[in-house]
């Protein structure tokens, strides 16, 4: 007999984890089904989670589902301030936009969903069970089809189930949402690129170096020289221990202008700026003497590693106040004193007897890619398909408008307000689309992020302005020079935006996110009125090869993309767009090595497209 | 709770993996430099146990005969099975015990576990002994049924029968699984290739659930466990330890080493020149292969 349940969630990530608690909440019976071997291995954001408080209307906010949140959830950073850089070559102009950071919200702090999902997995988990449901990992959902108004679900793993209800929280590349019709794959046009690396830097010194308190955090975003010319920027979120450094650019821009994914992030971790912010000391092992004998090389070699990691791992723990007290009060050592005699004597050793370098460098930790739907083009307009309904990234919703950058609250609203639809749907027992799929839309719609993803909120573009007040006027260019002194003066701005609503932001966009905004603005601030900086060292950058090696896979031999049309121009653009080099090109035709896919879906479009089976794949360890 | 009650004996044995096993001059082992873990056959024979936990509730024992380390062992396995109960069997008058002097303090213990049980389990061998003996033996004592080399197994609840898969290797003939049935209560030693698998959404709940559970109750494992010495066990002491065995082991050798049949070149792949040469070696043994 096919086993039965109530509703089944598709997707933990942080939208279906949220989708599983709020129904388990309201006493509804629901599972979560994940593709990764844990929650939290197949997430990446950028990212900063936001609570909001709009004037008008109510988010569903993280804390509102679960419990302590600020105090008890892995979060690494609470953002306190936001600042813009316009970047030249070697001149940075800062603009502080703390106050557009704060608009409206409750906090923001930054995350990595590595660590935060698995808390927000164990309190869904918690209240799942007492209602008969759960949380099933390692299992991919294969297909979605109907029989008696019931959803039946095929896995890769498991015998079919089925359920009343689906919610659809399988991300940007939602094998639901195609396989049922429910929306055709995204466009270029639709989304961004993002690829990230996460830098180690001690906690302690992270502090100073961005001069803020203990659970302090700084984010910083880049326009301009380091775009290299295409439609996005750069950002950089401060962690506890760790910094994330990422490009976010418009795809469509990179389809048109093809640039190398790692080349953008490698612009940025360049930039002279960056490159101060993300630099540590850094031990380098000088090459063994080759005429040693060889157990006596092996022994070196083994020693080196050893006193490295040793050294490495005492001095996060010197830098952090938490590891350090434990040190002390485990009766490791006697003092913070003792433990820096022991660091200092570990680098003398290494100095003098192997011959290590200590350096200014930078350490990378993880290198990660995402596509972004861009809500303002691609949210759904009917977010539900018969017995399914969708959040997050799987609806393409998201508000991106100018340095506000918010996912991942996004998605947790949408999962409350689809898990309250399906309850009601349960009262009643009609889950019809014309019920329950239409409570969930109207719901959607009153959604004050809907609202963002339609129309500019002139309060914000008040606040932005305000912030750019030292700009000069005459910078902005002859095509925005009216609009922008309209928009800057209080007493017209309510007519510019009104105006600018009424043309909507399909004919506004491609206005106002041109390189000119991105790149030629931004270059033209840094020269007029950037301070200069200069490069003290010069970051080695791994390369994409690197990248890949560190990387942990569950390799599978299938491969879970095929290519349709190895001679069309989007593929073979691909071989410059994959951020890990999946294609290559091969007599003209574009040949695919899956093994370092790393599941972004930037090659969704023109492929026949599946994420892997359960537990195979990519395994993430940040986010 | 279901009723269904299991019980595994399991082992504590030397860690042979690289880096924690250390042999003496004479090339025995060095119990003293060695560090000592959860058998691996111990370990498959705990994963078929949780099986029975995650697919019928079962209540699951795990006993042991060893040295009062030995509850580190029973840990690992709670870790797997979610043990309900930990045995420990322990008496300097057990040392010196041949398979069957072990036996009779394993048959003993498994009496004092709650109630009568329904399936013992034990691993397909020892990894440091190599007999394969102990866990027949017990069964023999304990008057069970006995289904060896077990590889995959359900239980028909209705009809508390237990039907198994069996993997007989016999030199010279191809393998053959051969499929049994045999009511409780039965003694099952577990193959090592057993893999337990969870089909259904309800036994994958199940099996999230009680691995939760596990990790729960490992954090307070001594809650969990009883240690019996032979007075206790109520063992007569003239069937247990060094008086209780027909067997003992006077002398051991070393097998000499075969000729090698092959020829090893060793290429350090520090360079480029160097890992061009591996490079044209595999090229050469590969020859017309193409890779794809």
């Amino acid at each position: 007999m096919t086993e039965r349940y109530d509703v089944a969630v598709v997707g933990g990530g942080s939208a279906g984890l949220a989708a599983l608690k709020r129904l388990s909440d309201l006493g509804k019976q629901a599972v979560l089904i994940e593709a990764g071997r844990q929650v939290g291995t197949k997430n990446v954001s950028g990212g900063i989670l936001y609570s909001k408080k709009p004037r008008q209307g109510k988010t569903h906010n993280v804390e509102d589902l679960y419990e302590n949140f600020e105090k008890e959830a892995p979060v690494e950073r609470k953002i306190t301030r936001y600042i813009l850089h316009a970047a030249s070559k070697d001149k940075d102009f800062a603009i502080d936009l703390t106050k557009a950071h704060e608009y409206q919200s409750n906090f923001g702090y930054s995350v990595l969903l590595g660590r935060l999902n698995p808390w927000f997995a164990r309190r869904a988990v918690e209240a799942a069970e007492k209602q008969g449901g759960g949380l099933v990992s390692g299992v991919h959902v294969r297909s979605v089809g109907w029989s008696d108004g019931r959803a039946v679900i095929e896995t890769d793993e498991l015998e079919p189930f089925d359920v009343k209800a689906v919610i659809a929280a399988d991300g940007v590349n939602s094998e639901i949402a195609e396989m049922t019709g429910a929306r055709s794959k995204f466009t270029p046009q639709q989304l961004y690129q993002g690829v990230k690396v996460v830098v180690k830097l001690p906690e302690q010194i992270l502090e100073e170096r961005f001069g803020i308190g203990p659970g302090e955090g700084a984010a910083h975003l880049f326009a301009g020289d380091v775009t290299l010319g295409h439609i996005g920027g750069g950002f950089l979120y401060t962690n506890r221990d760790t910094l994330s450094v990422g490009a976010v650019y418009h795809f469509d821009s990179l389809v048109e202008k093809p640039a190398e994914p790692s080349a953008l992030v490698n612009a940025l971790l360049q930039d002279p700026l960056v490159a101060d912010m993300i630099k540590d000391e850094v031990a380098v092992k000088q090459e063994i003497d080759r005429d040693l004998p060889k157990e006596e090389q092996l022994r070196a070699r083994f020693a080196v590693s050893k006193l490295i990691k040793t050294w490495n791992e005492l001095r996060d723990s010197y830098y952090s106040p938490a590891a350090r007290s434990k040190l002390v009060e485990g009766g490791k050592y006697k003092s913070d004193a003792e433990i820096k005699s022991r660091l200092d004597l570990i680098k003398a050793e290494l100095e003098t007897k192997y011959g290590t370098k200590f350096v200014t460098d930078y350490v990378e930790l993880e290198y990660s890619t995402k596509l972004v739907p861009d809500g303002k083009r691609c949210a759904m307009k009917k977010p539900y398909h018969n017995n399914i309904l969708f959040i997050g990234d799987a609806a393409g919703r998201g508000v991106f408008i100018g340095p506000r950058i918010e996912g991942l609250n996004v998605g947790i609203d949408d999962a409350v307000r689809a898990a309250d639809a399906v309850a009601k749907a349960i009262d009643r027992n009609n889950f019809a689309p014309e019920y329950m799929g239409e409570q969930y839309a109207q719901e959607v719609e009153k959604s004050p992020y809907t609202r963002d993803m339609r129309e500019i909120d002139k309060d914000y573009l008040k606040t932005f302005l305000d912030a750019t007040k030292d700009v000069p006027k005459d910078i902005v260019g002859q095509r925005y020079g009216v609009v922008f002194r309209l928009m800057s003066s209080s007493a017209f701005r309510g007519l510019a935006v009104g105006l600018a609503n009424m043309l909507g932001y399909d004919k506004l966009l491609p206005l106002v996110e041109s390189e000119e905004t991105y790149v030629q603005v931004p270059i033209e601030i840094a020269e007029r009125l950037g301070k200069q900086v200069q490069k003290t060292y010069e970051p080695t950058i791994p390369s994409v090869a690197e990248r890949v090696a560190r990387l942990k896979y569950d390799d599978d031999r299938q491969p879970h993309i095929r290519v349709l049309d190895a001679e069309s121009e989007f593929m073979k653009k691909l071989v410059t767009l994959c951020p890990t080099k999946c294609y290559s090109l091969e007599d003209g035709k574009v040949v695919l090595q899956h093994e370092p896919c790393i599941e972004c879906g930037t090659c969704a479009r023109e492929t026949e497209w599946r994420h892997p089976r359960g537990e195979k794949g990519v395994v993430y360890q940040y986010g | 709770m279901s009723d269904l009650k299991v019980a595994v004996i399991i082992k504590l044995e030397p860690d042979f993996s690289e880096g924690n096993v250390s042999y003496n001059a004479d090339g025995t082992l060095n119990r003293a430099e060695t560090k000592s873990i959860l058998g691996p056959h111990s370990a498959i024979a705990c994963q078929a146990a949780f099986y029975a936990k995650v697919r019928f509730g079962a209540w699951v024992g795990v006993g042991t005969m060893g040295p009062p380390i030995a509850d580190a062992a029973l840990a690992q396995a709670q870790a797997i099975c979610d043990a309900d109960m930990l045995h420990l069997y322990s008496d300097r008058s057990f040392a010196g015990a041949d398979t069957l002097a072990t036996a009779e303090t394993l048959r003993a213990g498994i009496a004092k576990m709650d109630g009568k049980m329904d399936i013992v389990f034990s691993g397909h061998r020892a990894s440091d002994g190599e007999t394969g003996q102990t866990g027949p033996q017990t069964a023999w004592k304990l008057g069970f049924t006995f289904l060896g080399h077990v590889i995959d197994y359900d239980v028909d609840m209705d009809r508390r029968v237990v039907r198994a898969k069996r993997l007989v290797s016999l030199q010279g003939f191809y393998d053959i699984i051969e499929e049994v049935e045999a009511p409780l209560p039965v003694f099952i030693a577990i193959d090592p290739s057993y893999k337990p698998h969870f089909n259904t959404v309800s036994q994958r709940l199940a099996f999230e659930k009680y691995s939760q559970e596990a990790r729960t109750r490992v954090a307070n494992s001594k809650q969990y466990l009883k240690t019996f010495n032979a007075q206790e066990l109520g063992v007569d002491p003239k069937l247990v330890g060094l008086p209780g065995s027909p067997t003992i082991v006077y002398k051991v050798e070393k097998i000499p080493k075969a000729k090698a049949s092959r020829k090893a070149e060793v290429i350090d792949g520090s360079s480029r020149d160097e890992l061009r040469r591996v490079a044209a070696k595999i090229h050469e043994v590969l020859g017309g292969m193409v890779i794809k």
